[in-house]
Formats: structure tokens, sequence, C-alpha cells
């Protein structure tokens, strides 16, 4: 069997469901990938999705009105070279029918989000949330 | 994020520099919208912009409409590594 090139890590922190938090999602992004030596290319392609996703908890499940002090956790894990980013929330429940990228011919802002995360990653898949947390979502990639 | 807005002649350069996400869209669009709105050519370097989420491409978006409403032009004029590979993605889709 061949040895993985990437260590099994598991990392996450919790972050007010804000938009300055954004900033701190990809601060601990970045050195999570930074213990996992992942190359800067694709470091910054996951820091990136990651962040749109944290987006999507601000914008979409909480609708810009967070209370002060919600949470939302991000846990980054990376065993034999398969790396998964979970997102958990306590926000509207999402219908992942209802989460899709705009048609391609509407060229308007806003709804990028969703295709950068689908062009980055393997998979995108929406968890029923465990107490206390209402949303989950699992984001995958093979390293 | 911080810009300054340069005079060259009739066009306005808008020098935008740290990272544009959702916390500072609005900043950014201030920072040009009003610009092309007057009937400016705006001219935008990105090229000391370390990060570009989709609310970056969004307010790119709607500079350019705004500029072709305004019949002026809207134009990018340097782009960081960073953010062209957010352009070249965002292009698949647009």
């Amino acid at each position: 069997m061949s040895e993985a090139a990437h260590q099994n890590h598991t990392e996450k922190k919790a972050f007010l469901v804000n938009s300055s938090s954004l900033k701190e999602v990809r601060t601990f992004c970045r050195d999570v990938f930074e213990k996992l030596h992942i190359q800067q290319d694709l470091k910054d392609e996951l820091v990136l999705a990651i962040a749109e996703a944290a987006q999507n908890i601000v914008k979409h499940a909480f609708k810009n009105s967070a209370d002060a002090n919600e949470l939302m956790v991000v846990q980054i894990s990376c065993e034999n070279d398969k790396l998964q980013i979970a997102f958990y929330d306590r926000g509207t429940p999402v219908d992942p029918k209802k989460v899709k990228h705009r048609e391609i011919d509407n060229v308007k802002p806003g709804g990028l989000g969703t295709f950068f995360i689908q062009e980055i990653m393997d998979a995108v898949e929406f968890k029923d949330g465990k107490k206390p947390w209402i949303n989950h979502l699992v984001l995958t990639k093979q390293l | 994020m911080d810009y300054k807005v340069e005079d060259k002649g009739n066009i306005k350069v808008v020098h935008l520099s740290g990272e544009i996400d959702m916390d500072v869209a609005d900043k950014a669009r201030q920072s040009i919208l009003p610009l092309i709105e007057a009937g400016n050519e705006v001219h935008l370097n990105l090229s000391k912009v370390a990060y570009m989420d989709s609310s970056g491409i969004s307010v790119l978006i709607e500079s350019k409409k705004l500029s072709e409403q305004k019949k002026t032009k809207f134009e990018l004029i340097e782009v960081s590594k960073p953010v062209e590979k957010v352009l070249a993605m965002a292009r698949k889709f647009l």
C-alpha cells in the first residue's frame, strides 16, 4: 500500500456568523493547509471554496442577520490524502435541491460562490446536522 | 482593503489593494460605481489585490454593466495572479 503524501490531521474552529469572520476563516484554513504542506495553487483554491461556503452560511442560512453570538464551526480533516471540510451551523435548514448556481447565460452579480465550490471540490454533500447543529455541509477533495 | 483614485486626464484609475470579500465588497463598490455613474471612464488596477472572492467578481460585473448603461468604459488594467485565477474560473461560468 502506498504511503499518503499528506499527514493525517484534523483541526476545527468556531467563528461568529458574520462577514467580518470570513478573513479569520481564511487565515485558519491557510494555517491548516500550511501544516499539511498543500501546494500554493491548490491551497488558494481550497481557501476560496471554504470561504465561499462560509459566506453562504452568513448570507443565506442566516440572511446576514445572525445573533451577535451565533457560531459556525469549520472542521478540516485529512486522512489518507482525502481532504474533508465540514461546516456546522444553526441557520435556516438548507434544502439541497435549491442550492444550485445560476443559469450560465444569466450574467448578473451574485451566485458565483456555489459555482466556485463545485468547480474546486470533488464532492459537496448536505447532511442533517446533529443537535445542536441544523446544517452540516461536507466538502471533499482527493489530494 | 484600501483604495486610491488617480486622475489620468479623462480617465479615473482606481487602485484597490488587500483582500476583497463580502465584508469589504461595499467599500470596493463605492470606490468605483460613483465614478462610473458620473460618466467617467474607469480603469481598475488590481495588481495589489491578494485575494478576491465571488463578492469581488460581483463588483466587477456591476461596474461593467453600469459603464455600458452610461456609455462609458470600464477596464481592468492590471491584475494580480490570485485575482487572475479567480477571474479565469469565473469566465468559465459567465
